[in-house]
């Protein structure tokens, strides 16, 4: 087999497999700036809270409407808000936050499936938990493709004060800085995810999100550097995601989500090994 | 923490000190607007530029950000969250890392410089933020002694430029040697005078 009918002719010939592929070069030019902005912050356990919290709310849309990726989308957002509101302010003592947002979590999580098995099937249950990547329609493509695009030029715009706030929050309060930056930021990982509910799942949308970002931070780069990196990752991951899927007839979300952790396995091993011979062989790391 | 009442004088020097737990860090945080207040107010002089230095543990060291990027934060109020820093900002920047003894390391990535390093840089952002009203957190914590001689002669010299300092300190020889004021806390205020007639509350 020619390398044409390896990677290019699954895209070419089927639709689905493109529609696919857009997607995820969309959710990976949000998730690079998101996720490493949720990794600096040392966030990734809110970042997995707020996208199990997503579920409750787009069962209730499924409830309402059905599939459809609007009302799955808007109940996803409110629920997602209203659980990361909530979050900020029963565990606000640092003590108890762990087990709080965990708890809160499982209750979403939990919550979440009765509320479709109440009346969908087991497949609709399998939809909401794993996502449908291959089934993206094209409503909920400008849908993805609009969210990323907002979320892209939010940070774009005010990237100065996200990546201070991620640093040292108590500096831009002392400066006099009123905005709620924190906050801002906390809306732009729900809409994040919300965005991805659709193809990854409330149980893998935080994993485009997070293991790129992660794979990125372990190459030592600044802030804007790891965003693109990350971005990178995330894209690379989709393409062989699919790729694997498509050949090897796997599930394809999953199977994106392996290809990103895979990314972040390499990159933990390839960092750690080049900070060990960065000295034996001269080079100032 | 129990009602702390009264007044740093403009241009005070004043040293903060108690046990672990008495509430000193609180009372900081509360006065640069970092916690919230559970009661009470705290005024100050209309539009006093305030700074603040927390623990050195508060720093995340794995943050990417180099010491000149560290120090440059400190001009904030000149370029703001939309707008590059100026040259002129820059050139200060490495004046403020030459004063505090940073001039070779001002590329250098956060995580890779000592903890002293890291405590002279901030330092040094503080000299940029050029503010009336400037609080310390244990500013000689987990630092060797070479750079707390020349951060403590840095603190000196902001209150000769008149500049009102508040220091949280554990070391009280030092504050009998060189702080006029103290606050004796204990969740609430134990003395608050000169530091000759405060700190023997300190012992008793």
């Amino acid at each position: 087999m020619s390398a044409h009918t390896l990677i290019v002719q699954p895209f070419e010939t089927l639709a689905f497999m493109r529609a696919a592929l857009v997607a995820c070069l969309a959710l990976a030019l949000a998730n690079g700036a998101v996720g490493t902005l949720l990794v600096l912050r040392r966030m990734s356990l809110d970042g997995d809270v707020l996208g199990h919290a997503v579920m409750p709310g787009a069962a209730i849309g499924f409830l309402y409407a059905g599939p459809s990726p609007s009302w799955l989308s808007l109940g996803g957002l409110a629920s997602g808000l209203a659980v990361g509101a909530l979050a900020g302010v029963l565990t606000s003592e640092r003590a108890r936050r762990d087990a709080g947002l965990v708890a809160f979590y499982l209750v979403a999580l939990s919550l979440g499936v009765v509320l479709v098995a109440w009346r969908g099937s087991n497949v609709d249950v399998m939809r909401v938990l794993f996502g449908t990547v291959l089934a993206i329609d094209q409503r909920a493509l400008l849908q993805i493709a609009a969210v990323s695009s907002v979320i892209v030029l939010v940070i774009a715009a005010l990237y100065r004060p996200l990546a201070v706030g991620a640093f040292d929050p108590a500096f831009l309060r002392a400066v006099g800085t009123r905005a709620p930056y924190g906050v801002v930021f906390l809306v732009l990982v729900v809409l994040a995810l919300v965005a991805s509910f659709q193809a990854f799942g409330t149980l893998l949308a935080v994993g485009p999100m997070l293991l790129p970002a992660a794979a990125a931070r372990c190459w030592g780069l600044g802030v804007a550097a790891s965003m693109a990196l990350a971005t990178s990752f995330g894209l690379a991951a989709s393409v062989a995601g699919l790729l694997v899927s498509y050949h090897g007839n796997l599930p394809s979300g999953p199977a994106i989500v392996l290809a990103a952790g895979l990314l972040f396995g390499i990159s933990l091993a390839a960092s750690s090994a080049f900070r060990r011979l960065a000295p034996v062989i001269g080079w100032d790391a | 923490m129990e009602a702390v009442s009264g007044e740093f004088a403009s241009g005070s020097l004043t040293a903060v000190v108690g046990a672990n737990g008495a509430g000193k860090s609180t009372l900081l945080a509360a006065i640069a607007g970092v916690v919230p207040l559970a009661g009470g107010v705290v005024n100050r002089t209309a539009r006093q530029r305030l700074a603040y230095l927390p623990q050195l543990a508060a720093i995340d060291r794995e943050y990417p950000l180099t010491v000149s990027e560290l120090i440059t934060l400190g001009g904030w109020r000149e370029f703001g969250a939309f707008r590059a820093p100026r040259t002129s900002l820059r050139e200060r920047a490495a004046r403020a890392a030459e004063t505090v003894g940073l001039a070779g390391r001002l590329g250098r990535p956060i995580g890779e410089v000592s903890v002293g390093e890291l405590q002279r840089a901030l330092f040094a952002r503080l000299i940029l933020q050029d503010a009336a009203v400037i609080l310390l957190d244990e500013p000689f914590a987990a630092v060797d002694a070479q750079t707390v001689s020349v951060l403590l002669d840095q603190l000196i010299r902001w209150h000769q430029e008149g500049r009102t300092v508040i220091a949280v300190l554990h070391d009280l020889d030092l504050v009998r040697a060189r702080f006029p004021s103290t606050l004796v806390l204990a969740r609430r205020c134990v003395a608050w005078d000169t530091t000759e007639v405060a700190l023997p509350a300190m012992a008793a």
